[in-house]
């Protein structure tokens, strides 16, 4: 699968003629003065070689051509201009540069900051200057460079399941053109969401082009496009009905930073009603939470409008929901103007007409609550499905989707087609389905733009020449119309007529593209629709008391099964039920009673005659008759082959969300699952310390006395705090340092076994009745203890403390006795129980952080506080001869966190974030008694219950 | 010395006979045959499942996060403490000079041994690297580096280094004058050669016997400390860590008693076999087997005591983490261990206050196959109750043992036999010196 097998570097040799982009040798592009630069970025010993070999000139090639050797799955820059932010001191460093692009999942569209070490990618991270992230990141956001460096990426063309070329490929489309003629009759493109201007123009171009030809737009998540965009930030009581801006919206981890940063403030403390049928991340850091039935929502919402004076049809409704509809109303009308109201895109569009109206009696509208231009003009995948079943469809091309896997029926129609396309990054179902597979270019190898919902438009720049020989949408898009630019980066920017050259380069260094109007966007809008309100009557569903009903939700990490082939967020235990490598039913625990089901066991879900089987996991918080079903799962291809069930196998239409009167069997087996927390009790144990802001947390800044000497003073004193009422559980810490720590993954049956290998955790606390549960988040990484219990045990002196504080794991001179971990009280090391580290994929290895050792079996491994970074600053700052800066040094896990819940610093510099967290009065350290005297500590949680409000 | 108890009525001669007998003319039996088939089978599995051991790693095991021991680490503890009763039998009851020990010392020893060899296995193997076991031994290298002398794990490596070296000196010893009676009754070359080697020129002068009986009270003297301070240190491994359930103060002599049972029982087990085997009734008699079961009795209450006493002072002391595991333990997914160890080691010994069951081998046998089947359980629970449910209920997990788990266990048990299949064959079984000085004393006494 290497892209630079022999046969893949005499492609790249022989391009075809007019391909865009191939190899530059690289003494090209060192004569070249624009791109000695680049090469002098990338590898600077190699930029100074002198043309005539002398004796110390041959050494170092000599030298050159082993270390190119070991990194025979690297590639170098593109052949463009692209541009680098600067550094945190003012100076782009010299073996690692960074570079600000951005990345969409659906229509999510985030900026990020992509890091290069010796010009190979080795770790994404949100781009402070964008809108959407301030730097936070998701976990698919930290796992995209494994995307790019996957093994199993698809690298060349095939036609009918062979291996061709794209030369081949582009006569083919040489030939369509000239069928396609002037209308383009039976020309039919099916894509995601568009959220790329570039794309869109092209769209419009092709249509104009082709007027008979069709574009369809399948999203299997989406469900109602969004229109709105909320602020979380100025919004003191927010209820979301089945609506998860926290997780699963668009733009959700800017509004995790707003909604933290609300939750910072004691004096302003906003209060989060959660209104679900299946526990969503919004809904487990909820202060109510209120799991109720996706078909009673409607009601609920029904209720809720007539109780803020919207007019509205309001069925029967029980005493307990009435009490709680009017203390949520009253609450709403207490912080009018300073409220919000949200719908969840699986709601139905009058219950989003009844949010609007509700908004906007509320006097919302414009302050926590905006309009946005919604991007949907395609047309639906049910037009294109019927289509194709009447045989009007000639030629489908099918644009990074995988229809035959998330549609029910695409694949028979697939059948009647004669012609049809496909461009992905995997040969994945719809691949194997089409006459043509096209590999795609990922986003870090290509040039794109993108537009969040709310108007922040960057342009995507490449950060390296393709792995694979592969292209992007655009190019394929160009080959269908015939308008073949050579020039991706001319294609992109004649979206962008209006910004010059200066305008265009600081573009590209802070990843967002700086105007005020957003012309391209409004264009992209569709005209808005005010659908007519559908009588509520029609929704309310036949509920018998007993009915179960079925919920369909998307995977928290691999959503629509697009990341199924991620090892990182396969093995990420997901936020709501840390389960991993797989997906299960999610029942409630009156329903696991009623049916005497435990976690594991295998049922039959039956509907109209579809089924799957699937283990059951009782989910505290979920509706007591509701049954989630996650996509993502049941894949034909890939790792993720015979993992899980496919949800989609029971699902009727793309845009159902639930349905009612499932049939549940029970089958009499068990099977085993991956999840990585089974207790989720704390009991009476001093864990998570939580408040309100009456009765705040109580802190600790008592330390016991100890037998033992205080450690040693350095010059630093490293330190953590981690803020729990920030920490919405997101996890994406946890792959973050996956990528900066060369963490491994394990597999299925290993995290099963109990070896999953993150250094940093994010614990789940339930409190209260298992029905509507409050949640607390922990993360949890090595607290690097003075007192560190590790280091009294090992016989070899493996882990030892330095002045500065670290708790310090030596791999070399580990012999694997693990009586470390089994007396760290915090239980956060990991054993490389066999060899977990692939040491055989080439491109895997050029993925890997240079600066941090791969560790062998046998052998100890921990969270290090990023001492590898710590390191850089010391070395930094020595030849600086000054201090290591305030706030120079950050963790990985902190610069993930979307509500910036981890603070990093030196303890003894009072100006740091970590030193002012452990001056919090919520301050204490976990598991006290011990007299550990860890340095990382944690800030308690706070939750804002409403003291009106009536548990079941 | 002068014996409380003189044991058998065989003449001088007719020990020395009898014994040598054993060695050279090597009574055939089919059970010998498919005992030793059996266990090389087991020892070949052994070997197998090393190999895989070490090109795998310790992952073939169930161990895991939290419960990173375990058969590994019960293993080792239940063979290094079936070791103890040949040494306490031979060394300390030497030293208060219990003249019955005579017909039980030297098989006893020689459990001692390969006990020890067999334990010996797994604190190497149970390591990520067991390559590297010797950087627990301090040797001077370039790099300066020593061994963490706080870790229980060095001091513990020390004790049984030491324990090892006296053990084998001290049954080498005992060996040399019976080498020297087998060598001067050996008819082949060979074996007068081989016997003739071991016997490093045994004479049976007075000056030797008399330089002998003096290093023999030195090396018991040495050797019964040692057999306290391994398995304190022992458990040292397990109280030195803070976890509940471990971190308690009554381990050692917990231990050193536990120790003792599971010797007891193994030497019992042996005697009702060697006796049956080799019609040794006349050596080891009923009253033999009465005063090891009155011994196993006596330990079995000490080792019921720590358990009480854990248990007490778990409540007593009130701290939440103690009870909680006191409560999983005897409640949770694992009390099936917690109750059937008490069962085989607190329950079972009680029929031992009947003086028939102390003398019927078959009842004898019975239970103490218990309770080495407890103590194999009681050290497995110890290991495991304590890790699985530690402090944060987030990282609480199950163990699960494999197939190479089981593997290991059972090849260790057909490892030992194997040793004392061959040992049976090839070495005198019971001290013809010692015997034949009982012998002649009773001559020497008669009326």
């Amino acid at each position: 699968m290497s892209p630079m097998k022999p046969e893949a570097a005499l492609r790249d040799a022989l391009p075809p003629p007019g391909s865009p982009r191939f190899w530059r040798a690289l003494d090209e592009l060192a004569a070249d003065p624009a791109g000695r630069g680049l090469l002098a970025a990338a590898w600077p010993s190699l930029a100074e070689l002198e043309p005539a070999l002398d004796r110390r000139g041959f050494l170092r090639l000599l030298g050159a051509s082993l270390a190119f050797a070991g990194l025979a799955a690297c590639s170098g820059p593109p052949p463009e201009h692209i541009v680098p932010q600067v550094g945190r001191n003012g100076r782009t460093a010299p073996r690692s540069a960074r570079y600000a692009t951005a990345m969409a999942t659906g229509a999510d569209v985030v900026g990020v900051v992509v890091t290069l070490q010796d010009g190979r990618p080795v770790k994404v991270d949100g781009n402070p200057r964008h809108p959407a992230t301030l730097g936070g990141s998701d976990a698919c956001m930290q796992a995209a460079v494994l995307d790019l460096w996957d093994p199993a990426r698809s690298d060349a063309p095939r036609r009918n399941g062979t291996p061709s070329s794209w030369a081949a490929f582009e006569d083919d489309a040489a030939a369509l053109r000239r069928q396609f003629g002037e209308r383009g009759e039976g020309l039919r493109i099916l894509s995601g969401a568009v959220v790329s201007p570039t794309l869109a123009r092209q769209r419009d171009a092709l249509l104009a082009r082709y007027p008979a030809a069709r574009w369809h737009v399948h999203d299997p998540l989406r469900g109602r496009p969004a229109d709105v965009w909320p602020d979380l930030s100025k919004a003191r009581t927010i209820v979301a009905l089945d609506a998860d801006p926290l997780g699963g919206f668009p733009g959700h981890v800017r509004h995790a930073r707003d909604f933290a940063a609300m939750r910072g403030d004691t004096n302003a403390m906003p209060r989060l009603y959660a209104i679900e049928p299946a526990p969503s991340l919004t809904g487990r850091n909820a202060d109510h939470a209120w799991p109720v039935a996706a078909s009673a929502l409607p009601a609920i919402a029904a209720g809720l409008a007539s109780a803020l004076g919207v007019p509205a049809d309001v069925p029967d409704l029980d005493a307990l929901t009435r009490e709680r509809i009017a203390t949520i109303a009253e609450d709403l009308h207490t912080n009018a103007g300073a409220s919000l109201v949200l719908a969840g895109p699986f709601q139905p569009s009058a219950v989003h007409d009844l949010v609007r109206a509700m908004n906007a009696v509320l006097g919302n509208e414009g302050t926590t609550i905006h309009d946005v231009p919604s991007h949907d003009t395609g047309r639906p995948l049910g037009e294109l499905l019927e289509d194709m079943r009447a045989g009007h469809v000639e030629t489908l091309v099918l644009l990074e989707t995988n229809p035959v896997y998330t549609a029910p029926g695409f694949a028979d129609a697939m059948r009647t087609v004669p012609r049809s396309v496909h461009l992905g990054r995997y040969r994945d179902e719809t691949a194997e389905a089409a006459h043509w597979h096209l590999p795609a270019l990922h986003p870090f190898e290509t040039w794109s733009d993108l537009r969040t919902l709310d108007g922040v438009a960057s342009i995507v720049q490449p950060v390296l020449a393709p792995l694979a020989d592969a292209r992007s949408v655009h190019d394929v898009l160009d080959l269908l119309t015939g308008a073949m630019t050579d020039d991706p980066l001319k294609r992109v920017r004649a979206t962008w007529p209006d910004l010059d050259d200066e305008a265009w380069t600081a573009a590209l260094r802070d990843g967002v593209v700086a105007r005020p109007a957003d012309a391209v966007g409004a264009a992209m809008a569709a005209r808005k629709s005010r659908p007519g309100s559908t009588p509520l009557a029609a929704m309310a569903a036949p509920t018998g008391k007993d009915a179960l009903e079925l919920v369909f939700r998307p995977d928290e990490f691999l959503w629509d099964g697009r990341h199924a082939g991620n090892a990182w967020l396969q093995e990420l235990p997901r936020p709501v039920t840390s389960l991993t490598w797989g997906n299960a039913a999610w029942i409630s625990p009156a329903l696991a009673e009623q049916r005497r089901l435990r976690d594991g066991d295998m049922v039959r879900l039956a509907i109209d005659g579809r089924h799957v089987e699937a283990p059951v996991l009782v989910v505290p918080g979920q509706a007591a008759n509701s049954i989630t079903v996650t996509f993502g799962y049941g894949r034909r291809s890939g790792i993720a082959d015979g993992l899980g069930y496919d949800a989609y196998a029971l699902r009727e239409r793309d845009d159902t969300w639930h349905v009612h009167s499932v049939e549940l069997t029970p089958l009499g087996r068990r099977t085993t699952l991956a999840w990585t927390q089974t207790h989720q009790d704390m009991g009476r144990r001093d864990i998570v310390r939580a408040g309100t802001p009456a009765h705040p947390p109580h802190g600790s800044d008592k330390t016991p006395a100890s037998f033992y000497p205080d450690a040693p003073r350095g010059e630093y004193r490293w330190g953590m705090g981690i803020d729990l009422n920030a920490c919405i559980g997101c996890n994406a810490c946890t792959i973050a340092c996956q990528a900066e720590n060369n963490i491994p993954v394990v597999g299925k049956e290993e995290v099963a076994r109990g070896r999953r290998m993150h250094w940093i955790r994010v614990d789940r606390y339930h409190e209260g009745p298992a029905a509507a549960p409050r949640t607390y988040h922990q993360p949890v990484p090595c607290m690097h203890c003075e007192h560190a219990p590790c280091e009294v045990v090992c016989p070899v002196e493996a882990t030892v403390h330095d002045s500065e504080g670290l708790n310090l794991q030596v791999y070399n001179r580990c012999v694997g006795t693990r009586f470390c971990s089994n007396n760290c009280p915090y239980k956060v090391r990991r054993f490389n129980f066999l060899q977990y580290a692939d040491l055989a994929s080439e491109s895997l290895k050029a993925m890997r952080n240079p600066e941090v050792t791969v560790r062998s079996r046998g052998v100890m491994e921990k969270c290090t506080y990023c001492v590898q970074r710590i390191e850089r600053a010391h070395i930094d700052a020595d030849r600086e001869g000054r201090r290591i800066g305030t706030g120079e040094v950050t963790t990985a896990c902190q610069d993930a966190c979307p509500t910036r819940a981890i603070v990093f610093g030196d303890l003894g510099d009072d100006a740091s974030d970590v030193a002012r967290a452990h001056r919090s009065p919520r301050r204490y350290v976990l598991l006290e008694e011990l007299n550990t005297r860890p340095r990382t500590a944690y800030l308690g949680a706070l939750r804002n219950p409403n003291p009106a409000w009536r548990d079941a | 010395m002068s014996d409380r108890e003189p044991a058998h009525g065989a003449t001088p001669a007719e020990v020395t006979d009898l014994v040598t007998a054993l060695v050279l003319a090597r009574p055939s039996g089919r059970m010998w045959k498919i005992a030793t088939g059996i266990a090389s089978l087991l020892t070949a599995l052994l070997v197998a499942a090393i190999v895989v051991l070490l090109a795998r790693g310790v992952g073939i095991w169930g161990i895991t996060m939290p419960v990173a021991w375990g058969f590994a680490i019960a293993n080792y503890v239940w063979w290094i403490g079936i070791g103890m009763a040949g040494t306490f039998i031979s060394a300390a009851l030497y030293l208060t000079r219990q003249g019955w020990r005579s017909a039980l010392n030297r098989f006893a020893e020689a459990m001692t041994v390969f006990a020890l060899a067999v334990s010996g296995i797994f604190p190497v193997l149970h390591l990520g690297r067991p390559w590297f076991a010797y950087w627990l031994a301090p040797y001077p290298d370039r790099m300066g580096l020593w061994p963490q002398w706080r870790s229980a794990l060095v001091w513990d490596f020390f004790a049984i280094g030491a324990y090892v070296i006296v053990s084998v000196i001290y049954f080498y010893v005992g060996l040399v004058p019976d080498f020297a009676a087998v060598r001067d009754r050996a008819r082949s070359h060979g074996r007068q050669l081989i016997y003739g080697v071991l016997a490093i020129g045994w004479r049976g002068e007075a000056l030797e016997w008399e330089r002998h009986a003096t290093l023999a009270r030195i090396l018991a003297g040495l050797a019964v400390p040692l057999v306290f301070s391994v398995h304190s240190m022992v458990a040292l491994d397990f109280s030195e860590g803070l976890l509940p359930g471990w971190h308690s103060t009554i381990f050692p002599p917990f231990f050193v008693a536990g120790a003792l049972f599971s010797g007891a029982a193994m030497v019992i087990l042996l005697a009702v076999l060697l006796r049956r085997a080799y019609a040794l009734h006349g050596f080891i008699t009923d009253e033999h087997l009465d005063k090891l079961a009155k011994m196993m009795l006596a330990v079995g209450w000490v080792v019921t005591y720590g358990y009480v006493a854990e248990i007490f002072t778990a409540y007593y002391g009130g701290d939440p983490y103690e009870v909680a595991m006191q409560r999983h333990r005897q409640q949770g997914a694992y009390a099936w261990l917690f109750w059937a160890t008490i069962a085989c080691n607190s329950l079972s010994i009680q029929a031992l206050w009947w003086s028939r069951v102390r003398t019927n081998p078959a009842a004898l046998a019975v239970i103490s196959l218990l309770v080495l089947i407890g103590m194999w359980l009681e050290r497995f629970m110890l290991i495991v109750t304590s890790l699985y449910r530690d402090f944060l209920p987030s990282s609480w997990g199950m163990f699960y043992p494999t197939l190479w788990d089981a593997a290991f266990l059972a090849g260790s048990i057909g490892l030992f036999a194997l040793l004392f299949l061959l040992f049976v064959r090839v070495v005198p079984v019971l001290s013809i010196a010692e015997l034949r000085r009982h012998a002649a004393e009773r001559v020497d006494n008669r009326p």
